[in-house]
């Protein structure tokens, strides 16, 4: 390994690299801290940081004006069940380009990732009216397909990229000793890539969790998640800064933690296929 | 035999993915063409009569279409040059021994988990409005007028905002590539006497090749269709100084409801941004046989 | 595929299922889209009260921004997507909604429910040909306040009717810039119902008007340009910085943090700026009508009144109402007496609460607001005839999208990258080609 680092030049980059990821999470501290002041304290000039009278008051309020907790629910349930459906079917495809590659994988694999590139707001009247007509308006299911459709693509291509570095020679190997298809894919595969598929699961709950666009627009209230839950807090009446970084906190901060804790599961898997 | 047996197997594992994928794309897209042919304002209900190209001469001849355009490079292009560079820059900084790495890291990434409706009320509110924010504070702290950031320099603010962001990503990607970069590659260098700038240049560069194309990829996708940040702290203005594509069908198409000329604008950036997919392709299929 | 399909339908059947047995045990859920205005929070705050009496029926806050909400309820309601019971308009939705047979008319309502209390000029504004689509939750029209301990500094007297001359004087007076004292907060936010709600009612006040009757656009007008350049050199000398992005809820954070000389919006704000809970200066703001030019006899005050309306097709249409008399009704104005204190009612729906001695001595506002509605004519909005209703908006359906156009590059020119007349020529422009387009100028 690398050789003994002096001390001097450890610092010295131990005391860049804190700043700058101070800086970089700051607005997210300053959120937290902000959540905890009082209307007056919020936009108090000088600004205070710490010393000030900490408050939970903003989040008692918060938690009477709106159903924090039926939101949340929605938000694990529509990017949990999109990201999970989504594995389900994009499992299979990824297996079959990684090993199987034919003339046109590339050329699908591309085709896949450019329909992410429709966008939204264009394509929500047409189906707005579909959700009309069909029944989906305002409910999880209907939320789970958009969301394991728009993210679909990612899930495969990432996916892809990890199989990919799956050494053909053991699949070889396991079907010289007579594996079945069946077998093959959950014995040796399935293991070699758990790493991949964890990290796509989570970067997948992250991106569906902060979609903001299908959910605002096709919920109204029995199934609107966290998105739609902040949509209520921007711009209201009077001084409103300490209640918005309460709510922000609560919106945020469930993924946050959990990003926070799986976040060497998240890296690990994050290569794309760059590692060889 | 069996190679044939496992492509059509192969077949049939790709083709739910492909047909869902089909149908997601082609049904909302057909009906999006369909209605762009039409007079189709939802605020007018009543007979919806064939146009003809009518909705498309209007939209592309709307004086904020090429605003729109331009915006919509400058965003893309904007936030891509700064999570890129600055990216590498901190992921540099993240793959030298210090103290504190696991913390140091979990603060870096945080930014991505905070959704964009949240992080632009935070931005606008809290740091860039001109009498409350936090930077207003700043300059006065430091004798300086305060900055008005959401009007003097909207587009600029929006591509900061999006930029922090985004920098965790490529960060993350980045980091883990350097990560995979073998050591004993560039201590050679070292004993070769190659300057601390060389070895970036020579030799970790070109390994990061493949990440960046990655970084570019996936963002390029999710920049495109930059839309809540906008909404949230500027409308598009003032004038049309920060109205990018999407912002542009959505104007038509959800304030005006105006869902032929909106469906119209959605056409338009469909081939828009398939012309920039081809150009993402081209590139990224090179770097990613390699 | 099948699999998946076959999960999808029996998931929905679920829900409906769901739904059926829920209107089975006879409770029904009413889905209310409003939007995040403190006096609707308020209520939210309050349905325990119609709960208690109304067991039965369960609500369900769908509470979001104004432009959002605006977004969704219009496009729930031309879909007939069905999925709110009851929305919160305005006077500008209330007609052209009505009209198309989008509303249902708030006939067979409670007999205490008492519409002939209504003010007249509001309930104008929500009716088509004389049947109620929308009942009131407060009308507000627009009015001066400003700082009496500032013009006492300053020296000067604020009038009951200023004219805009007036307002420039004592702006220039109370500007502080070191102190972050500005002058006035006007808006300055893009949008049709943010700064050309503004800017509509004010170019009134110069005998400016939208159109001429035959649908020409007026921007290129002398009047308009008066009106413009008034409005920016008082935003400029005199205003906040950031104004182009300043909005209601904007402006009025800034009113009570006593960064404001005079701000010149909706009455609605009075109670608001006046509650010393909110805001730093309550008790030292006076009221003033809306200014005019010098010699115009029309003052810059708009009418708006927030209503709650019942889209078409909703499923549980008697609950809905039963709601909206709850919400509107007077009971619910002595409910908020009793918990909030009189001068936190909702304002400017009802004659009887002008005629309520203890509000006329709570709300020291309360009379300048009246006189706010009561003089603005939606019909006659300007002093010129023309072809629309409507003070501070015209009511046709193109207006949302022309007039948020419009609000975009006369916001431009405030925020320093046009200049006055290059923003009307824009406005002129956009509205001409969209006039064009809609059939109205042939």
């Amino acid at each position: 390994m690398a050789r003994a680092v002096p001390t001097r030049v450890k610092a010295r980059n131990t005391a860049i690299a804190w700043i700058i990821a101070i800086l970089i999470f700051f607005p997210i501290l300053w959120t937290v801290l902000t959540s905890f002041k009082t209307e007056a304290t919020a936009i108090a000039d000088p600004p205070v940081f710490v010393n000030f009278q900490w408050t939970l008051e903003n989040y008692v309020t918060v938690q009477e004006r709106s159903n924090y907790f039926r939101h949340f629910l929605n938000s694990v349930v529509i990017s949990v069940g999109s990201t999970l459906i989504g594995l389900a079917i994009a499992i299979p495809a990824a297996w079959a380009m990684a090993f199987v590659p034919g003339r046109q994988t590339k050329n699908v694999l591309m085709w896949m990732l450019s329909t992410k590139m429709l966008p939204p707001v264009g394509v929500l009247v047409p189906l707005y009216l579909i959700f009309r007509d069909w029944g989906l308006l305002d409910t999880r299911v209907g939320l789970i397909f958009v969301l394991t459709m728009i993210n679909l693509p990612i899930i495969v291509w990432m996916l892809y990229t990890y199989f990919r570095e799956i050494p053909g020679d053991i699949l070889e190997a396991a079907r010289m000793d007579g594996a079945t298809l069946r077998s093959e894919v959950t014995y040796v595969l399935l293991p070699m890539a758990v790493p991949g598929i964890a990290s796509t699961l989570l970067l997948n709950i992250i991106l569906a969790w902060n979609e903001a666009f299908w959910t605002l627009n096709l919920t109204a209230a029995n199934a609107a998640p966290l998105t739609a839950f902040i949509a209520s807090y921007s711009s209201p009446e009077g001084l409103f800064y300490a209640k918005l970084s309460a709510a922000s906190t609560m919106a945020i901060a469930p993924i946050l933690i959990m990003g926070w804790f799986s976040q060497k599961q998240l890296v690990r898997g994050l290569t794309f296929g760059a590692v060889k | 035999m069996a190679t044939q047996h496992s492509r059509a197997a192969a077949r049939v594992m790709i083709a739910p993915s492909v047909i869902l994928l089909l149908a997601w794309m082609l049904v909302p897209l057909l009906m999006t063409l369909y209605f762009s042919f039409l007079r189709y304002n939802l605020l007018m209900p009543g007979a919806n009569p064939f146009v003809g190209f009518e909705n498309y001469t209007y939209f592309l001849s709307d004086p904020a279409f090429q605003t729109a355009i331009v915006n919509t490079l400058l965003l893309v292009g904007g936030v891509l040059v700064i999570t890129v560079v600055g990216g590498i820059a901190v992921a540099t900084l993240l793959d030298q021994p210090m103290w504190g790495t696991g913390l140091v890291r979990i603060m870096v990434i945080s930014p991505f988990f905070v959704m964009p409706t949240v992080s632009a009320l935070v931005w606008k509110n809290m740091f860039m409005n001109p009498v409350n924010g936090l930077f207003a504070w700043i300059a006065d702290v430091l004798g300086m007028a305060a900055f008005d950031f959401l009007t003097q320099a909207p587009l600029a603010s929006i591509i900061g905002i999006v930029s922090w962001q985004w920098l965790p990503f490529a960060t993350l990607i980045l980091l883990t590539a350097m990560q995979s970069l073998d050591s004993e590659q560039l201590e050679a260098a070292e004993m070769d006497g190659a300057s601390a700038w060389a070895r970036f240049w020579h030799i970790k560069l070109p390994h990061l090749a493949r990440a960046i194309t990655v970084v570019v990829l996936i963002q390029t996708i999710f920049l495109l269709s930059i839309f809540a940040e906008i909404l949230v702290t500027t409308n598009g203005g003032p004038g049309t100084a920060s109205t990018n594509l999407t912002y542009l069908v959505y104007a038509e198409s959800l304030l005006r409801f105006d869902v032929g000329t909106g469906s119209a604008g959605g056409v338009v950036a469909i081939i828009l941004a398939n012309i920039v997919a081809i150009f993402l392709m081209r590139m990224i299929g090179k770097n990613l046989d390699a | 595929m099948t699999t998946l399909t076959r999960a999808l339908l029996g998931a929905t059947a679920l829900c409906t299922a769901a739904g059926l047995a829920a209107a089975q045990d006879d409770s029904v859920t009413l889905t209310i889209a409003t939007v995040n205005n403190g006096d609707m929070i308020r209520m939210q705050g309050l349905t325990g009260d119609f709960n208690e009496q109304h067991p039965n029926i369960e609500l369900e806050w769908v509470t979001l921004e104004e432009n959002v909400l605006r977004q969704r309820v219009t496009q729930d309601v031309a879909t007939s997507g069905g999925q709110f019971d009851v929305m919160t308009i305005g006077t500008y939705e209330v007609p052209i909604w009505g009209e198309q047979g989008w509303l249902v008319p708030l006939e067979g309502m409670p007999e205490d429910w008492n519409p002939e209390d209504f003010l007249p000029s509001i309930a104008d504004g929500l009716s088509v040909d004389g049947t109620l689509y929308a009942a009131p939750f407060y009308g507000e029209s627009s009015m001066v306040m400003y700082r009496t301990d500032l013009m006492e500094e300053a020296g000067l007297e604020m009038p009951e009717e200023p004219t805009w001359a007036d307002i420039e004087d004592a702006a220039a007076a109370m500007t502080d810039k070191d102190n972050e004292i500005y002058g006035i907060c006007l808006r300055g936010k893009p949008g049709w119902g943010e700064n050309m709600a503004f800017l509509t009612a004010m170019s009134n006040s110069f005998g400016a008007r939208w159109f001429n009757e035959d649908w020409q656009p007026q921007f290129d007008s002398e009047a308009w340009n008066e009106t413009f350049t008034t409005y920016l050199d008082l935003m400029n000398n005199y205003g906040p910085p950031g104004a182009a992005s300043n909005g209601f809820n904007e402006n009025l954070a800034l009113f009570q943090q006593g960064k404001c000389g005079m701000w010149i919006d909706a009455t609605v704000a009075a109670s608001f700026v006046t509650n010393p809970d909110e805001s730093q200066v309550a008790d030292s703001v006076g009221f003033a009508l809306a200014p005019n030019k010098d010699g115009v006899e029309k003052k810059g005050n708009w009418l708006w009144a927030w209503s709650l309306g019942i889209p078409s097709g909703t499923d549980a249409e008697d609950a809905a109402k039963t709601f909206i008399a709850w919400a509107t009704g007077r009971g619910y104005t002595e409910l908020v007496a009793e918990t909030e204190g009189w001068a936190n009612v909702p304002p400017g729906t009802r004659t009887s609460l002008y005629e309520n001695e203890e509000y006329l001595a709570a709300a020291p506002f309360a009379e300048t607001t009246l006189q706010s509605i009561e003089a603005a004519d939606p019909t006659n909005p300007t002093v010129d005839p023309v072809p629309y209703t409507g003070v501070q908006f015209v009511a046709i359906p193109e207006f949302q999208g022309i007039g948020t156009a419009v609000g975009q590059a006369l916001s431009a020119a405030l925020a320093g990258q046009t200049d006055a007349e290059q923003a009307l020529e824009q406005a002129q422009q956009i509205t001409t080609r969209e006039m064009t387009r809609a059939g109205y100028i042939q």
